[in-house]
């Protein structure tokens, strides 16, 4: 049984939450008198943890990097109301197509989607399901953000899960414009998780990660440098058929600083 | 008569056109009509060899003459790469219909040498009577494409149904990358071909064609074994008007200055740069050693190069997402600015056909009118012509911002986005033949006709009205005041920037967006190039097909040109319309 990558990724983040969150606890009761500093925010009530800690939610260091908050808008195509809900998140999964790109498929992720037919939205102002508009904005963009592109997908024909092989191609640097922000946050790749092999229940991962300024190459025990153009190596193939199975699957992007910054 | 000849193109395109992918149309609709593809050039895939990394196809047009005579002087036209339809637009504005009878009417009373009309049907003889094409007589006219595939060079007939290239040249230690042609050339040497190796020939195209092997012959050799620069070729452009000058592109942001009559067995020294990030010239020491001089310009790979068509400036585009406009011969940064985000992959000047046109037309009157006269003369009050009357002021580029951008060199920033493809924009050009069908001179209702090709296997056309690009976007923020003045007709919306810098990267509200007319997916691979002639769209993937898509009134006059021609078999039989023989004359 082949593991994924991408679960592995919540998991680790969500389990070091969950002990960073027992140590802040276990700290707290062992010195009460003085509680730790700055390490614990009040972010108010209206922000559930998306694992579902809803006591007094800790700001962990984990927290910092990865979260992120996307608004879920809905307008009622009757009475045109908007309602607008927040979810936090540590990564964004985007459906991929063949020959696309990173830009592409964030603007995809969200483009407006019509709620209609089997799909409707239950208004809670019309007090019935109708029609609506829906779209995901990015309200608050991570300061790394983490792209999933959506390689193992299950196809209904085959009943089976199958490996998209798709070529999307991602860039070394990265904007968000689709944010609620004024200014566009600025990214630049430095790691990036690819999965090798043909199909979605075998294979082998690698990785590649820039350490100051230069790009590594991790198989296993084997650590190579490696030049920067070899990272389009890993985009997937424009072609259905091919022999190269290396395909990106998680990227890191991390926030070049100041968001005005241009 | 449109029939038959549609019939003629049907034929011909579902031999050569079949559909190896379903799902691709053969045909895009535009406003003006229907881009048919018309032939599809590709190489032997499975000669192929990748040893020494990977390669994505480019191609060059590359438009032979006649075998010019030695001692003929050639006419002062060096300063145009645009190779292929002069002859024909020339003839446009002289006023006739068919354009070419036109100009072989000129050509013929001049007894002009520079002229391909008029003795065509001389050499259709020829080439009739001789079937290989490794005949020495053989005199090479055409319009040849050039592309690299793995670790070879091919040449096609653009004009002929053949799919096959009818010569590839395969280099044994490296893979060619890019190359350029000249096709006003002086002593033979016109073809350019710049390795991953670093290392760049010169060659005579008409001598590849003549030759058997599958070997370049009659190459001078340049940045031999990587003496001078060791990372690979990535761009590489003959200076128009430059006597024989050529400009090589490396990955590693330098810039290197050949010319081709300097010895090439003496290669030039550097001093070690100091300061990488920034720009600078050296020039070598020793008067007859080649490069003659290093600009570096930028830290990471320079990715495209492009000389206006005057010679005056030079474009490049980078890794770093900057696209710098140098004044050539002073060599001196003129301006440039960021892209949105990522790095910029390629670069195209506007050039206006109807003052190119018209230059061409003058050139050829004086050459035939007085061919006594002193070309100097001449061609010093022809730049002033030129150089007041071309359009130079728009430079487009594309990138992995999956935007084309529009740049003027007038406000010397950009002025327009156009959103549209859906990944990496490898490819951009001005379609200089297209015209606009509302221009009728008064100048009001300007546009620009322009296409872009992505990695998303599309090729889109874009209109830019010049209205659309002086206006800029005016923006209401929820809740907010509107950021620029709604009364506002200024062409700046900002300050022109000062000469010799470099703008940053505009906010995504900040520049108008315009949206594509018409977005075609023309490959199943990823798309790496484009190129407009007079009668056709070229689009080139990476991998190396080629396809060729024909206008939509250029069936109408072929047809009117050609009447007894459709009427029998096309094959094998002397052409007396200039315009189809000169299409299939190998045949």
């Amino acid at each position: 049984m082949h593991q994924d990558a991408h679960e592995f990724l919540n998991f680790l983040l969500n389990e070091l939450v969950d002990i960073l969150e027992k140590e802040a606890e276990a700290a707290k009761a062992d010195a009460a008198e003085t509680s730790s500093p700055s390490e614990k925010t009040a972010n108010g009530p209206k922000n559930p943890q998306a694992n579902g800690v809803l006591k007094e939610p800790l700001v962990t260091w984990v927290h910092k990097n990865f979260q992120g908050i996307l608004t879920n808008e809905t307008r009622c195509l009757r009475c045109e109301t908007v309602t607008a809900r927040d979810e936090t998140f540590f990564d964004l999964s985007l459906d991929i197509e063949q020959n696309s790109s990173i830009t592409s498929c964030l603007k995809n992720f969200s483009s407006t989607e019509t709620l209609n037919a089997e799909d409707k939205f239950f208004c809670d102002k019309c007090c019935s399901l109708q029609e609506a508009q829906k779209r995901m904005k990015i309200k608050k963009p991570p300061h790394i953000l983490v792209i999933h592109l959506k390689r193992f997908k299950y196809i209904e024909q085959l009943g089976r899960y199958k490996k998209l092989s798709y070529r999307v191609v991602f860039p070394l640097e990265l904007k968000l414009s689709n944010t609620m922000e004024d200014a566009d946050s600025e990214y630049s790749l430095f790691a990036v998780v690819v999965h090798v092999g043909s199909g979605p229940n075998h294979g082998h991962y690698i990785s590649l990660v820039k350490s100051h300024n230069h790009w590594l190459f991790f198989d296993d025990e084997n650590v190579e440098m490696i030049d920067e153009s070899a990272v389009q190596t890993f985009f997937g193939s424009a072609q259905e058929y091919s022999s190269n199975t290396d395909h990106g699957y998680i990227l890191f992007y991390e926030s070049l600083g100041a968001s005005s910054k241009s | 008569m449109i029939n038959t000849t549609n019939g003629m193109i049907s034929t011909s395109s579902s031999s050569t056109a079949n559909p190896q992918s379903p799902g691709l149309k053969t045909y895009f609709k535009t406003p003006e009509g229907r881009y048919k593809l018309h032939y599809e050039k590709t190489h032997l895939s499975g000669l192929l060899h990748s040893a020494h990394g990977k390669t994505v196809t480019q191609v060059t047009l590359a438009h032979l003459k006649d075998k010019p005579a030695p001692s003929t002087p050639t006419a002062p036209t060096s300063s145009f790469s645009a190779s292929s339809g002069v002859r024909s637009a020339a003839a446009r504005l002289l006023g006739a219909g068919n354009g070419s009878r036109a100009l072989s009417f000129v050509g013929g009373n001049g007894g002009s040498k520079s002229l391909s009309g008029s003795s065509r049907i001389g050499s259709l003889g020829a080439s009739s009577s001789s079937n290989s094409i490794t005949n020495t007589n053989f005199d090479g006219k055409g319009t040849y494409l050039i592309f690299n595939a793995g670790d070879a060079i091919f040449i096609s007939d653009l004009n002929s149904q053949d799919k096959d290239p009818i010569k590839s040249i395969h280099f044994s230690n490296s893979n060619p990358i890019c190359h350029a042609f000249d096709q006003d050339a002086k002593d033979g040497h016109d073809l350019l071909i710049g390795l991953i190796s670093g290392d760049v020939y010169s060659v005579s195209l008409r001598q590849q064609l003549q030759d058997v092997g599958k070997k370049l012959v009659g190459a001078q050799h340049y940045n031999k074994d990587s003496s001078v620069n060791s990372s690979r070729c990535t761009s590489i452009a003959w200076v128009p008007g430059g006597e024989g000058a050529f400009v090589v592109a490396h990955a590693d942001g330098n810039l290197y200055v050949y010319e081709k009559n300097k010895d090439g067995a003496a290669e030039s020294s550097f001093p070690v740069i100091k300061d990488q990030t920034q720009f600078s010239v050296a020039h070598a020491r020793y008067s007859k050693s080649n490069p003659i001089a290093r600009w570096h310009i930028c830290q990471g790979s320079i990715n495209s190069i492009a000389f206006s068509i005057d010679g005056t400036y030079l474009a490049t585009v980078g890794r770093d997402g900057f696209l710098r406009v140098f004044d050539y011969s002073k060599e001196q940064l003129v301006c440039g600015g960021k892209s949105y985000y990522g790095a910029l992959l390629c670069c195209a000047w506007r050039c206006s056909t109807f003052f190119y046109t018209v230059a061409c037309c003058l050139l050829r009157l004086k050459s035939i009118l007085f061919p006594q006269i002193p070309s100097l003369l001449f061609d010093i009050e022809y730049s002033k012509f030129l150089l007041n009357s071309i359009d130079a002021k728009y430079i487009l580029t594309g990138g992995e911002d999956d935007l084309v951008q529009v740049w003027s060199m007038e406000d010397r920033k950009v002025v327009a986005w156009g959103e549209g493809h859906n990944s990496w924009v490898s490819g951009v050009a001005f379609d200089s033949y297209w015209s606009s069908p509302n221009s009728d001179g008064t100048g009001e209702t300007v546009m620009y006709r322009f296409g872009s090709v992505g990695q998303d296997t599309q090729l889109l056309l874009w209109d830019l009205q010049k209205d659309e690009i002086v206006v800029p976007l005016r923006r209401c923020p929820p809740g907010g005041s509107p950021t620029y003045s709604a009364g506002s007709q200024s062409s700046h919306w900002d300050n022109v920037s000062p000469l010799g810098t470099l703008q940053p990267a505009p906010s995504m509200r900040d520049v108008p967006k315009i949206s594509p007319l018409v977005a075609h997916r023309v490959h199943t691979e990823p798309l790496s190039g484009l190129i407009f002639t007079e009668e056709s769209v070229l689009t080139v993937c990476r991998e190396g097909h080629i396809k060729i898509w024909i206008r939509p009134g250029v069936v109408e006059s072929q047809s009117s040109n050609s009447e007894s021609m459709l009427s029998t078999s096309s094959k094998d039989k002397p052409l007396l319309s200039s315009k189809v023989g000169s299409s299939s004359y190998k045949q």
